[in-house]
């Protein structure tokens, strides 16, 4: 079976291919205050040009169809924004090795 | 001397009928599959703006290409579409996925 | 208003322990911080504005447009200056459009491949705005999913679909129900449900 839709079509290009028993869910929730924080980290890497609005888009389409349907919409933009700035050289794999090891122990999660 | 930038003029006009190119780009692209290969409307010419595609990969500026809204009539983007023969679809679309019908 | 859905989805409490995506964007905000990039500040300033952004703007500026015909004509052509006006600055660089009903076209807003939406006059949009089961559906069929808002649009009347792919953010002006002639401003506000602005639903007298 030809793979190359994978490579062409990107997980989010969904636009028509829902149909009527895909029924929508309908309720309101506030955001937790990570996503909240979230939005804001993103919205101000975007002010400053850092990780631009496009580029953390971009970040959410190219982890691949499996995670996009997998993680929530906050999810995907933190893996984004870690993902640019990762790739910009401006944090490095150990950095948030280290980091989120440090933050976990701080709320004593376990990583 | 400064040298001016001479932008290239809009290619085409609002009420024009165009065709959106099917075209496969890889790595990042805001012209959904569901409008490829489908005949338009320019129905608003909407300035220019940098090409989100190579804005995905960080150009923040430089050079800007237009692009427009254009129009669908619904039945011709869907096959059996459930709705009005009238019913239409707007999208903004960016000048390097648009052709001139002959 | 219907809840289809058989759990809550409102967070009471929040968890106490952070999950880890939590504990990723603790850690990129203070790494970004640490390298001085960004300040926490910048966050704290972003979060206000975020906050100060809701339904409500987008309620005055339908019901300034309903009751000042001038207005409606400048909101019409240039979103951004009219809005500017009534002092709600579109803080993101984007083009605001707002969209006219009449009595022969519904508006109907979403954007198919991710989630752009007016937020500098609604505030953050809903879950179902930018779930796959809205995003997938409602470009074509569009009839369907207004039934599942309760929305039943004649077939005399024409709708239009806009999917936001690039600059514009767009805002449905729904049509003026008859009958509230004599309406106060408040009265006319409370017509003015977030729901109306995206197309999903049409103001209704209760």
């Amino acid at each position: 079976m030809s793979t190359e839709i994978m490579v062409k079509k990107l997980p989010n290009d969904i636009g028509g291919t829902g149909c009527s028993d895909d029924k929508i869910e309908i309720y309101e929730r506030n955001l937790y205050p990570w996503e909240k924080r979230c939005h804001a980290l993103l919205d101000v890497l975007d002010y400053y040009k850092i990780v631009n609005t496009e580029e953390k888009r971009r970040g959410t389409e190219n982890i691949g169809a499996e995670m996009v349907a997998k993680l929530t919409y906050y999810e995907k933009w933190i893996v984004s924004a870690s993902n640019c700035l990762l790739q910009k050289g401006i944090l490095s794999p150990d950095d948030i090795a280290v980091k989120t090891k440090e933050v976990a122990k701080r709320y004593d999660v376990k990583l | 001397m400064v040298k001016t930038i001479e932008h290239e003029p809009a290619k085409f006009k609002e009420g024009e009928i165009i065709s959106v190119i099917e075209k496969f780009p890889i790595g990042h692209y805001r012209t959904p599959t569901y409008v490829r290969g489908k005949q338009g409307i320019i129905s608003r010419n909407l300035g220019k703006y940098i090409n989100p595609e190579t804005e995905a990969f960080g150009k923040n500026a430089g050079s800007k290409m237009w692009y427009y809204m254009v129009r669908f009539v619904q039945k011709d983007l869907w096959d059996n579409y459930v709705g009005q023969e009238t019913d239409e679809l707007e999208i903004e679309i960016f000048e390097n996925w648009l052709e001139a019908i002959n | 208003m219907t809840h289809n859905h058989p759990h809550d989805h409102t967070p009471i409490v929040q968890e106490e322990k952070p999950g880890y995506y939590e504990i990723l964007e603790i850690s990129v905000r203070e790494l970004m911080i640490e390298k001085g990039r960004i300040t926490a500040d910048d966050i704290r300033k972003q979060i206000e504005l975020l906050d100060s952004r809701s339904p409500v703007l987008g309620q005055q500026l339908v019901v300034r447009a309903w009751t000042d015909a001038d207005f409606k004509k400048r909101l019409l052509e240039n979103g951004n200056a009219a809005a500017e006006e009534m002092d709600i600055t579109i803080y993101d660089d984007t083009a605001f459009t707002v969209l006219e009903d009449t009595p022969q076209l519904h508006h109907m807003i979403v954007c198919t491949l991710c989630s752009c939406y007016p937020r500098a006059v609604l505030g953050l949009p809903p879950d179902w705005y930018k779930s796959k089961q809205y995003r997938s559906r409602a470009v074509k069929e569009p009839r369907s999913v207004l039934a599942e808002f309760g929305t039943i649009i004649p077939d005399e009347i024409r709708i239009i679909i806009n999917d936001s792919t690039a600059n514009q953010r767009y805002m449905v002006l729904p049509l003026r129900p008859e009958g509230t002639e004599d309406f106060t401003k408040e009265e006319l506000e409370k017509l003015v449900t977030r729901d109306t602005m995206i197309g999903v639903t049409i103001p209704k007298i209760i």
